[in-house]
């Protein structure tokens, strides 16, 4: 039994990593009921966008890419984690704003958009930042190993998950105690109520997606460190993602966290016994679930099931 | 919208115009290809996928049904035709039968689990399927060959009564499979303008209404499935014979999208043809696209989002469309022989 | 014993309770009428009549048969055919077709993948047939969206008759239809009392009483009231209606 607590302890942990990543695509699906299946691209060109701006190398000779290399680690890849996220957010609006041809057909619309979009964004990736495996640096502070519970952490796994839990809150705090969270929720259940409200839903929708997308980022450059950067990273991402909102139930935020952990949980555990079949156990994980909840854990009616 | 049955409404025929055109250019293709600058290996790369391709738009565009997992089948038939050689015999029949056998086991398998379910939770399903399949052929090495696959699968040879052909000049072994699926283009332009097809559509378009009409919808979705899964274990036992090995990457979620991508631009979900203007489009930009620039699949994304936003009927509602502006016949009458 | 009779039925949705212990008894060749206020649980009591949910509690008996918690399919195969009040036609299939998968031939015939359907003229006669009765044999082969919202009713009450359903549930088959729309509609179902039981729900209290040979009065997920049209005539809660303080 406890040999088993430090893999209990990764699978916490690749759980809160999960939730980071499901975020944006929850708040996508749940208030816009569009999958977005470019999740896993925006995921990646974030971590690319810190990347670039951490080095950058395309002006790292002018007298300006000196001063700013010139500068500590610590502080560029702040600056990262703050302005990379944003220039996401806007590549996720422009697909919004491509997105808008396909409301009010079926919903496999928006979902085959946004597969196409992610493999535009990863293409353009492979163009932009060349197809070979590349590394995020990242600052001292949160490099390097640890010791808890017996076991060898790194710290930087430390980081991540304590990161997660605040971006979980911070979601969490904006759609239950921000008018604006009401209006989205509103949004998420009834759009007619929305106009009522005298909101403009095609802003509202834009910002959604914006976010969301800014979300999906802001998890690439966090999780890069451990899993690698490369640019069909994505696809790895999303379909976990994916797994999750069904698992936890679409339209569900604390179903979706509870679900990322007990995804992380069930691969980690399982990592411990059977190591190459650790990924596998999601999936068979969620046709269980699916088998008995048609809706997963706590989902809602939705259009998503027409 | 347009609709599938916009297009190809009604049809009692065996052959149709249409059938003719495609059989013509499927049994002349050899002589021409070379000239307009392709190569017969591509023919049969195209005339394999097509044979995927078609058996996949009869769940996907006829009968609703989102499968984003299908690369799954085409690769259970691949090995199980590889396997066949290697551990039983080297039999070409017997290779196919056990290529379409075991796809169609497995959609039979995984379609009772799916069966029951709708819309977004049907094709989540079908991503986890594949996934495990395609985990599957990755971890069990010892069975599947791992991430190299099954290699050295023999092409046999095709005995007919009198005489026996060898299959491994791409010519012949793409008239073999030219005439497979031209008898299975037959087969499902029938099974279409069945009660079974129609009720598949008529599920389509209204599930409740279906099973208030007395239809057990549950197990239409899963004969779909698995004739569909079917048609994917052909594909792949003859994509096996193609490439002479079998290996986990076409059943990769990428390369299920990618079939979906084919289908939805040919405009599998408004005509029959649909998914053979997809699939010759997808290989054909392939080949020049790629030959100019390595990122030709940025390209061919960016047509597909533009598609989807704006002629989601695809190629074939496009030449449905031009077809009813320049023809003075009444659309009905035009619908019966399309 | 009724023909079709529904004995102490209880539907609950959560913790509200929507049926409340409902008795109903239809007679074979009538029409029978259900009517209440809206959200007195008249399509609820529909849906469970007909196969849709099963009731918590009670029994439901089609000629002597037990049909309770049958799935809609079993139910539809034993001739119990139904309406949709948000009307559920397979909107892209010709209007013929829509007649045609509803035929109980068809039916029959529903894991045949060889045979052209419109090769068959049987069948299509009997659509015909049918579409005749209900005054949209002119309109057969067009797509069933291009229909004006009169004809797309007419198609409804079409398709519950393709079945040849042993009894007709019609679910307020007069909803959104004009004054000149609901007349021709009671028209047709007087031209159908010959040849089919039919169960009437309806809020259009006039409609009922000049069609139905018995009506039952839902109010609060219970009956309130039963009996001829002439004899609820005198029921206090129908005349307040009458007078629209209710309905």
């Amino acid at each position: 039994m406890t040999q088993l607590v430090p893999h209990i302890f990764n699978g916490l942990t690749l759980g809160l990593l999960f939730a980071l990543i499901a975020l944006g695509f929850m708040l996508i699906v749940g208030v816009m009921e569009v999958i977005n299946l470019a999740h896993g691209s925006l995921f990646a060109l974030g971590a690319y966008f810190a990347l670039t701006i951490i080095g950058v190398d395309p002006i790292a000779d002018t007298g300006l890419g000196q001063w700013w290399l010139s500068l500590p680690l610590v502080s560029r890849y702040v600056v990262a984690l703050f302005v990379a996220p944003v220039v996401t957010g806007l590549i996720g609006m422009l697909l919004e704003l491509c997105l808008r041809r396909t409301y009010g057909r079926a919903p496999l619309y928006g979902l085959l958009l946004t597969f196409g979009a992610g493999i535009v964004i990863e293409e353009t990736i492979r163009l932009t930042w060349g197809t070979g495996e590349q590394n995020l640096t990242i600052p001292d502070a949160i490099n390097g190993a640890t010791f808890f519970i017996g076991s060898i952490f790194s710290k930087y796994k430390f980081f991540a998950a304590g990161f997660s839990i605040l971006a979980i809150i911070g979601v969490w705090l904006f759609l239950e105690k921000t008018p604006y969270g009401a209006i989205i929720k509103a949004g998420a259940h009834d759009s007619e109520m929305v106009r009522a409200l005298g909101y403009d839903l095609s802003k509202l929708r834009l910002l959604v997606f914006g976010f969301g997308a800014s979300l999906a980022g802001l998890a690439g450059i966090v999780m890069v460190p451990i899993w690698g950067l490369r640019p069909h990273v994505g696809i790895d991402v999303v379909i976990p993602a994916f797994l999750i909102i069904a698992l936890g139930g679409v339209g569900s935020f604390g179903g979706a966290v509870i679900a990322a952990i007990l995804v992380g949980l069930t691969v980690g555990i399982t990592g411990a016994y059977a190591s190459a079949w650790s990924m596998m156990s999601m999936y068979i994980l969620l046709i269980i679930v699916l088998g008995f909840r048609s809706r997963g854990l706590f989902g809602r009616a939705s259009a998503l099931e027409n | 919208m347009m609709t599938l049955s916009n297009i190809s409404a009604r049809s009692n025929q065996w052959i149709t115009p249409n059938i003719a055109i495609m059989a013509v250019f499927l049994f002349t293709a050899p002589f021409w290809l070379t000239a307009v600058g392709l190569y017969d290996y591509i023919g049969l790369e195209i005339v394999i996928w097509l044979i995927y391709a078609m058996g996949f738009n009869l769940l996907f565009g006829y009968t609703g049904l989102h499968s984003f997992g299908h690369g799954a089948y085409l690769g259970v038939g691949a090995y199980a035709f590889g396997l066949f050689q290697h551990e039983v015999a080297v039999s070409l029949w017997g290779g196919l039968f056990a290529a379409v056998a075991a796809a169609g086991i497995a959609g039979l398998f995984v379609g009772l689990f799916l069966s029951h379910r709708r819309g977004l939770y049907y094709a989540l399903l079908t991503i986890a399927f594949g996934q495990i399949f395609w985990f599957s052929a990755i971890k069990l090495r010892g069975i599947t060959g791992g991430e190299d696959g099954l290699l050295n699968i023999p092409r046999p040879e095709l005995n007919l009564l009198v005489t026996s052909i060898d299959l491994n000049n791409n010519v012949a072994l793409y008239y073999f499979a030219a005439i497979i699926l031209f008898i299975l283009i037959l087969f499902l332009w029938r099974l279409v303008h069945s009660p079974f097809g129609r009720i598949l559509q008529a599920i389509r378009q209204n599930e409740m209404r279906a099973s208030f009409a007395g239809y057990e919808v549950w197990r239409f979705k899963l004969a779909a499935f698995t004739i569909s899964a079917m048609f994917a274990g052909m594909a792949g036992g003859l994509f096996s014979m193609a490439q002479q090995s079998a290996y986990p990457d076409v059943m990769a979620v990428h390369q299920s999208g990618l079939i979906v991508m084919m289908v939805l631009i040919g405009g599998g979900l408004v005509s029959f043809w649909g998914p053979v203007f997809g699939v010759i489009l997808y290989y054909v930009a392939r080949d020049i696209l790629g030959g100019i620039t390595e990122a030709w699949l940025l390209w061919y994304g960016l047509m597909f989002v533009l598609m989807v936003m704006f002629r989601p009927e695809g190629i074939a509602g496009v030449i449905h469309t031009l077809n009813q502006r320049f023809s003075k016949r009444p659309a009905t009458q035009k619908a019966q022989v399309t | 014993m009724a023909f079709f009779e529904a004995r102490n039925i209880h539907k609950r949705f959560g913790s509200s309770v929507v049926l409340e212990k409902i008795d109903l008894d239809f007679e074979q060749g009538q029409i029978s009428g259900i009517m209440g206020p809206n959200g007195a649980g008249k399509t609820t009591c529909f849906n469970v009549l007909t196969g849709r949910y099963a009731p918590n509690r009670g029994t439901m008996t089609f000629e002597g048969r037990d049909i309770t918690g049958l799935s809609p399919q079993r139910i539809a195969r034993m001739g119990i055919s139904r309406s949709f009040q948000i009307m559920n036609l397979f909107d892209d299939s010709a209007v013929i077709e829509n007649i045609m998968i509803a035929l109980p031939e068809f039916r029959d015939m529903r894991s045949n993948m060889i045979r052209p359907v419109f090769r068959d003229k049987m069948l299509e006669a009997e659509a015909m047939e049918i579409l005749s009765q209900v005054g949209l044999q002119d309109v057969a082969w067009e797509p069933s969206k291009s229909l004006s919202y009169g004809q797309r009713r007419a198609l409804e009450i079409g398709v519950a008759l393709a079945a040849k359903p042993r009894i007709v549930f019609l679910d307020e088959p007069t909803q959104g239809l004009g004054a000149e729309a609901t007349r021709q509609l009671s028209t047709l179902i007087k031209q159908l009392r010959e040849r089919y039981t039919i169960v009437l729900i309806e809020h259009d209290m006039r409609f009922l009483f000049e069609l139905a040979d018995k009506i039952s009065v839902i109010h609060w997920g219970q009956v309130i009231a039963e009996g001829t049209p002439s004899e609820l005539q005198s029921n206090s809660w129908v005349q307040r209606s009458a007078l629209g303080e209710i309905a």
